[in-house]
């Protein structure tokens, strides 16, 4: 509502996350979009929106739009709760930012900061080594081990009904595994964490893929928790540690009576 | 007010550093959404999420991994050298698929390494820990 300045450029207002009314701003944080602009703040009631104008005749998607997007809930994280859009939400004016979104949500979205404040999204994320995957199978799968020596030295053509049941006993060991380890990852984070949520594989070799909500302060926790799979799982499973960020696997999609 | 400094994440308990395929992980299907809101049209980052995002069991996959079985045969019959030809293969290949992102990563962490230090929103009143 500042200066609404009668411009024809298709503009619109990309909207990251919703905040507390009372947050302040450091000033030039610059948002999404080529050129980006500056990342500003509106307000209604107790709620604010973190916003920044965007060229609604250029796409949006570059690797420096995602990372502006992630980098600016994220750095928020510590200091006050924060739900964060979808990559992607775009509204006309800073008059539907105030009333369609903020107003008209304003309940549930109160709610749901409440809920997480002094928390953040951790994500462990984990992926097998392939020798010693593979090996791991081979020694506690009689069929496959007797399927590799099928295949071994012998043409590709020849073995192909052979080798494709090996690898689908191999795909089908390692989600089996997949399972237990994230099992095994969940009951270690049992104390340290207070949600948990386990994201679809991303990769074949995927070992583990879990968010967990932590309370802000707990961070020394799961890092131990990750460092003792670490040394558990060495040369098996390569482990990494993402966060702390905005708690996007714990927001769900607020449509009324859903 | 003491906030750990978590940015750089440079000791290995530490968080690591987030690549671009963590982002699009996290940011892309994930995070609120409300039926209000225009969606803007993404380009840009197709060819990035094929790597990245699809994990689909096919007759593909069978052999992909019936041929990694294979190379392990082959390492671990050369003895004098094994685990080098082998282990040569693997990080070549790996190089090779996700060459793509390694590289658009390199330009993310520029960035974020820069974003991390700005603090985006403070609270007002900022409480005591």
């Amino acid at each position: 509502m500042a200066t609404s300045s009668q411009n024809q450029q298709p503009t619109g207002l990309y909207v990251y996350g919703i905040l507390p009314g009372d947050i302040e701003l450091t000033s030039g944080i610059s948002g999404v979009g080529d050129p980006p602009s500056e990342v500003r703040v509106v307000r209604a009631g107790d709620l604010a929106a973190l916003v920044s104008e965007v060229d609604m005749s250029r796409p949006l998607g570059s690797p420096a739009d995602l990372a502006a997007h992630k980098e600016i809930l994220d750095a928020s994280v510590a200091d006050a709760p924060v739900l964060p859009m979808r990559f992607g939400a775009v509204l006309t004016s800073e008059d539907a930012v105030a009333h369609e979104l903020l107003e008209e949500h304003r309940d549930e979205l109160a709610d749901a900061l409440e809920e997480l404040d002094g928390l953040a999204e951790y994500v462990v994320k984990g992926r097998y080594v392939e020798r010693a995957i593979l090996n791991e199978v081979l020694s506690e799968n009689k069929v496959a081990a007797r399927l590799r020596d099928q295949i071994r030295g012998v043409d590709n053509d020849a073995t192909r009904e052979a080798r494709i049941q090996l690898g689908e006993i191999i795909n089908n060991a390692i989600t089996e595994k997949r399972e237990q380890d994230t099992r095994a990852l969940g009951k270690a984070m049992a104390e340290t964490c207070e949600a948990s949520l386990v994201r679809d594989p991303t990769h074949e070799r995927d070992a583990v893929h879990v968010a967990f909500l932590v309370r802000v302060g707990q961070e020394k926790g799961i890092e131990r928790v990750v460092k003792d799979l670490r040394a558990k799982w060495e040369g098996r499973v390569e482990l990494r540690l993402l966060g702390p960020m905005a708690a996007y696997d714990f927001v769900g999609a607020t449509e009324p009576g859903g | 007010m003491t906030t750990a400094t978590q940015s750089g994440g440079g000791i290995s308990p530490g968080p690591s550093p987030t690549g671009l395929a963590d982002v699009i992980d996290t940011i892309l299907d994930k995070g609120l959404v409300i039926d209000a809101y225009v969606r803007v049209s993404l380009v840009g980052i197709e060819l990035l999420t094929v790597d990245a995002r699809v994990v689909i069991a096919s007759v593909d996959t069978y052999l992909r991994f019936a041929e990694a079985v294979n190379r392990l045969d082959i390492s671990q019959e050369k003895e004098g050298l094994p685990g080098l030809v082998g282990g040569m293969q693997e990080s070549g290949a790996k190089h090779k698929t996700k060459g793509a992102l390694e590289a658009a990563g390199e330009k993310l962490r520029d960035f974020a390494g820069d974003g991390a230090e700005r603090r985006a929103a403070s609270r007002r009143g900022s409480r005591e820990y």
